[in-house]
């Protein structure tokens, strides 16, 4: 095991790749101090990486997030470790001890060019985690998605360990355990990276564990997407009924359909669109709080499907709306003169028409003050965002408390925003509550100056 | 001295060697003059590779590095530390990209990819013939700010510097500090005392060793740039210029008072939430028996968004005028009410608690208030019940909009930076920059950026705080060796240069501009935009860039299209159009600048007089800009060119311009398939 560090530290420890993660490395580095910036996933980047365009000004997300992702990955005081958990927090501000574990990518980072010859010859292609739904796929040794950082590729679980032999994974008939074997004749990965002279795909990689010593902990969990159940407002029991994440996915150049809008059932171009606000809210689901940002994310689908198509009819179903930030009220002042139309208050109920597969949705016209019916061709729940599923598990090894709907919690927010319970965490970013991008930076660079601050310092 | 160049071309595995004839490569490389080396080499990003690479350098006692391989994006900053571990200046290094220019969009032709990738060495060897060496330069920054503005966030970016070692200036210009707080009563949903919360903040500021308070106070002049600032500060009437370093605005709100509306000042009943709550402090404020508060008052219309904290306030106040008038009716009048995130709890309960009756009213019409009867009367439609309500109130609280504070107009022209019509300030980028402004040194919070809560300016003022402590720690920024060069010989002080800056990095010291190359980003606008031609690019000098447009159109230029890209969106489009191994037309060659606000009328000039096929402008899609201004410069500069074409006879249909997005790799695609169809290349 690597122990890095000595005792009087001036590391840092971020946890959490997204936005606020990248930008609290990104101060605390240039300030000076030593960074740990540790993702659970393959990549940094975040929620964000996958967006197509920020509110309110349709900048493009990759295309700003990116540079910084870069930044990250080269900058000379952050040492980026993607792929890899907390497991253990010993000791106090000053003097902390964190164990952590870099899971097997089966792919050695160091070798691997990112050429994706592996990916070329791989057999296996399978429904991707966040665009499998609007038919997003990838094969089983990939990238995960086109900008990633580190630009390394990684081997998916379920084929090291032999689960997809029947799907015909190429190392599916094998008997020995990788880590016995060291080398592998069968794998067509392992080969074509070997003919390519890189031979950085290593089977028998195994997770590895190492201590690093910080003074301070910035917490940057994020926020996850609420997934609807099955049912509500037909989700998953109808085709043309998706989330407001996959409908992003659809709009982005670089998602499954390459930015074309299509629907589900017939991969034919929606004439009518409806979203409906504040999915995860209704009594029977039971969030209880307000995600801030999902009336600004509608109002930004409508005007880019509207510069796709202007002839598509979009309608937002809301509550009340929130245009609360810079520029947002001009922002839905805009879709309101591409002819975009809010309708105030929630559906009632959602039928499909079984002939064309599109969505009967049913609502009290307020107006008229009668109960109305709107078919639409493509129906788009925006769906709460919840606490990042990390969140139990890191608050229990840093010893951190969460609030009542799943978020961490801070002690005085007044006083001491962004602290915790315990001296030298803090928060930023989702991990504090439901919160858009800008904030999210402003968070975090808050937070770096209390990490980075003398008060946290050995003893003190 | 004698140039002599080095090139190394990429195998990349099979990734460039299985389709482009990489040792033919080498071979046509060596041809070219002043080239005295080429190798081949599996992989040249390879640590054993760079280590060659410091070899060759030393053995062939080469001056210029030429590297073919993948793309800039990525790989630039790997070969320019080895070519400075070879003992070369970093900048004698040119990047030339055949793996997502060629090998992988032209698979399917390797002869004709071989072809092209000759033609990318060829342009590169050209421009790395002219390369000079660069230098990064310093400016000292030393440990002390002025925080202009002394309420919460300016007290909180105080602190929080002063906390960090930092020596603070804290202008405040009235007599005390504290802000808005002052006027406030809680802060929601905290419950917190608004006036202990100050009380609290100017004891730890009165602690602090480290933080100069000048109360009564305000800023004359401010001179310079980040670590030089010259800020004069006039205090009753006496005015003496200080020296800091760093700057961070924190300027504040105000309620924009609705003057001539809703009987406000004509009524003592009608009044603002501010003044509700200073009523709520100083006095009784019993025998209340109706009460009506009207939200979203001159927000939310034609001249200006949300005021983004009216809701909570509301609330509050509600809560408050309640819990002193158990019995009285209390009537909100919202349009959409804008509680969120966890603040939703707090609301339901008060209302619930506390029966606050809610009236939705239309967005556009706002409730009528006038005399009747010498009593206060209020009609409003419910558009909830759909009718019209008449209500006879004791009270009417207005929830109004805010606006910057009164000194902003003055401010803002002293720091060169800019604010919207109600006087909040511009921040460098909305998402990701928000406590920046443009030019380094200068550093905003709170809601002198826009309206916010209290919460959420200490959080920003922290963040501004730290903006500003980085480059104090550091003790110095840097910026890289590309930068604006002017040639006074050739300049007619005109001034457009400082002007055209978006980061304030030229100064006009009486008429004569100079450039503060520490803070200068090299974007190139000013050397495009200078009438006189004075201005040149380090590293990107028309010079050199005249030499690839040369080389990329000496064979048959007629098919070609030559193309200027921007580092950012433009080639990040072009190299996902290469990780999705996307074919297009052979026919584009690339020319990279930093920013297509470098693109100079003169380099399209020399494209159309070598006869080139097509010509590409491919810059960021707006509103981004990694220099802000970038391509809404080049897009001006480009139109009024395409009419000087024209009126000269010449065929401006081959003349493109196209905006991407780094994921715009479909698009990039279409753009030069288009290309080829429309000019029958």
């Amino acid at each position: 095991m690597e122990n890095q560090n000595s005792a009087t530290s001036d590391a840092v420890l971020v946890v959490g790749g997204g936005i606020a993660g990248i930008e609290a490395a990104l101060n605390l580095a240039d300030y000076g101090l030593h960074v740990y910036l540790v993702e659970d996933t393959p990549s940094i980047g975040g929620l964000m990486a996958r967006l197509d365009k920020t509110f309110p000004t349709n900048d493009c997300s990759i295309c700003i997030e990116a540079p910084k992702m870069y930044e990250a990955q080269k900058h000379p005081n952050i040492e980026l470790l993607t792929n890899c958990e907390v497991r253990r927090v010993k000791g106090k501000v000053g003097d902390f001890t964190v164990r952590l574990q870099k899971k097997p990518r089966f792919v050695d980072e160091e070798k691997c060019k990112g050429c994706g010859k592996c990916s070329e010859v791989c057999p296996v292609t399978i429904s991707d985690e966040l665009d499998g739904k609007i038919s997003g796929q990838r094969k089983l040794i990939y990238i995960p998605f086109p900008q990633a950082v580190p630009n390394v590729y990684l081997v998916d679980n379920s084929c090291r360990y032999g689960k997809l032999r029947e799907d015909g994974a190429c190392i599916g008939g094998c008997i020995i355990d990788c880590i016995q074997c060291r080398e592998c004749p069968i794998a067509k990965c392992v080969k074509a990276c070997k003919d390519e002279g890189a031979d950085a795909v290593l089977l028998w990689q195994q997770a590895k564990p190492m201590d690093v010593n910080v003074k301070s902990i910035v917490v940057a969990s994020g926020v996850e997407a609420f997934e609807p159940p099955i049912g509500l407002y037909g989700y998953g029991k109808y085709e043309n009924v998706i989330t407001n994440l996959q409908f992003e996915r659809l709009m982005n150049a670089g998602g499954p359909t390459d930015g074309e809008i299509i629907r589900p059932s017939d991969k034919k171009h929606p004439k009518t669109i409806a979203w409906i606000q504040c999915v995860g809210r209704e009594a029977r689901v039971g969030i209880p709080y307000c995600s801030k940002v999902c009336c600004m994310i509608a109002t930004k689908q409508t005007i880019i499907t509207k510069e796709h198509d202007e002839d598509v009819k979009t309608f937002i179903f809301n509550n009340n709306l929130k245009t609360y930030g810079k520029g947002f009220h001009e922002f839905y002042t805009k879709a309101k003169g591409l002819g975009v139309k809010y309708i105030i208050g929630k559906p009632s109920d959602v039928f499909e028409d079984p002939e064309t597969k599109s969505l009967i949705i049913r609502y009290e016209d307020l107006e008229k003050g009668d109960v109305a019916e709107l078919q639409v061709d493509l129906l788009v729940l925006s769906t709460a965002l919840i606490p990042s599923g990390r969140n139990n598990k890191l608050a229990k090894t840093l010893k951190i408390e969460l609030d009542e709907n799943g978020f961490f919690q801070e002690p005085d927010p007044v006083n001491a925003p962004l602290e915790t319970n315990v001296k030298g965490i803090y928060l930023c970013g989702g991990a504090t509550g439901p919160i858009d991008i800008s904030e999210s930076v402003a968070q975090a660079t808050a937070a770096s100056i209390k990490a980075a601050s003398k008060g946290v310092s050995n003893g003190d | 001295m004698e140039i002599r160049v080095g090139v190394f071309v990429c195998d990349c595995g099979t990734n460039i060697g299985g389709v482009v004839d990489v040792s033919d490569v080498v071979e046509y490389a060596k041809t070219l003059s002043d080239v005295v080396f080429a190798d081949e080499g599996r992989w040249i990003c390879s640590v054993d590779y760079l280590n060659k690479i410091k070899e060759y350098v030393k053995e062939h006692d080469l001056n210029r590095v030429v590297v073919a391989c993948c793309t800039p994006r990525t790989h630039e900053p790997t070969f320019k530390s080895t070519v400075k571990e070879a003992g070369l200046n970093p900048y004698l290094l040119e990047f030339v990209s055949i793996r997502e220019q060629s090998s992988w969009v032209h698979k399917s032709d390797p002869k004709k990819a071989t072809e092209k990738a000759k033609d990318l060495v060829r342009m590169g060897v050209a421009k790395a013939r002219l390369l000079e060496p660069a230098e990064e330069t310093r400016v000292s920054v030393g440990k002390d700010c002025v925080v202009i503005g002394g309420g919460i966030s300016g007290m909180t970016s105080a602190l929080a510097l002063a906390d960090s070692g930092f020596d603070v200036k804290l202008i405040e210009k009235n007599n005390e500090i504290g802000g808005i707080l002052c006027q406030a009563d809680k802060i929601a949903p905290f419950e917190a005392q608004a006036s202990e919360i100050v009380a609290d903040r100017k004891k730890q500021i009165e602690e602090r060793n480290n933080i100069e308070v000048y109360t009564g106070s305000e800023i004359q002049d401010v001179k310079g740039y980040v670590g030089n600032y010259k800020v004069m500060i006039e205090k009753e009437g006496e005015k003496n210029e200080h020296d800091v370093s760093t700057i961070i605005v924190a300027t504040g709100m105000r309620e924009l008072e609705p003057e001539g509306q809703f009987q406000y000042k004509k009524s003592p009943n009608v009044v603002t939430q501010l003044q509700l709550e200073n009523m709520l402090k100083s006095q009784d404020l019993k025998d209340l028996k109706e009460v009506a508060i009207i939200n979203c008052v001159n927000s939310r219309n034609d001249m200006r968004g949300c005021c983004n904290v009216g809701c909570l306030i509301s609330i509050k106040n509600a809560k408050a005028l309640k819990e002193k008038n158990e019995n009285a009716k209390i009537y909100l009048f919202y349009r959409d009410l804008n509680i969120r995130g966890p603040e939703v709890p707090y609301f339901k309960e008060i209302i619930e608690k506390y029966d606050i009756k809610l009236v939705r009213i239309s967005e556009d019409k706002m409730p009528e208030v006038f005399e009747d009867d010498g009593r206060l009367a209020l009609k409003t439609h419910d558009i909830l019940l759909g009718r019209e309500l008449t209500f006879n109130p004791d009270l009417i609280v207005l929830t109004t909009a805010f606006q910057g504070d009164a000194t902003v107009e003055k401010l803002k022209g002293l720091l060169k930076v800019s604010a919207n019509d109600d006087g909040f300030f511009q921040e460098a980028h909305i998402k990701l920059r928000p406590l920046d402004f443009a030019s380094d040194g200068i550093y905003l919070g709170g809601c002198a950026r826009s309206p916010k809560s209290a919460r959420e300016s200490i959080e920003e003022a922290m963040g501004a705080a730290m903006r500003a402590a980085i480059p104090m720690k550091r003790g110095y920024v840097e910026a890289e060796g590309i930068v604006a060069d002017i040639d006074y010989e050739k300049c007619n002080e005109c001034g457009l240069c400082a002007k055209n800056c978006a980061f304030g990095a030229i100064e006009l010291m009486d008429k004569r501009p100079e450039v503060i190359k520490a803070i200068c980003k090299g974007c190139g606008t000013c050397a495009a935009e200078c009438p006189k031609d004075a201005i040149d690019i380090i590293h990107f000098t028309e010079e050199q860039i005249l030499a690839q447009v040369e080389a990329a159109l000496e064979e048959e230029p007629q098919d070609k299209i030559l193309a200027f890209c921007c580092h950012w969106c433009a080639l990040g489009a072009v190299d996902m159009a290469g990780v999705g191994r996307s074919e297009y037309p052979f026919n584009i060659r690339i020319i990279r600048v930093m920013c297509v606000g470098r693109v100079d009328k003169s380099f399209i000039m020399k494209a159309y007089e070598l006869g080139a096929g097509g010509i590409l402008v491919a810059g960021c899609e707006f509103p981004t800009c990694h220099y802000i201004t970038g391509n809404y410069k080049c897009k001006d500069r480009i139109e009024k060119l395409k009419k000087k074409l024209e009126k000269d006879g010449k065929d401006t249909d081959k003349l493109w311009i196209v905006w991407l997005s780094a994921a715009d790799g479909p698009k990039f695609v279409k753009t030069v398939k288009d290309m080829v169809d429309n000019l029958n290349l």
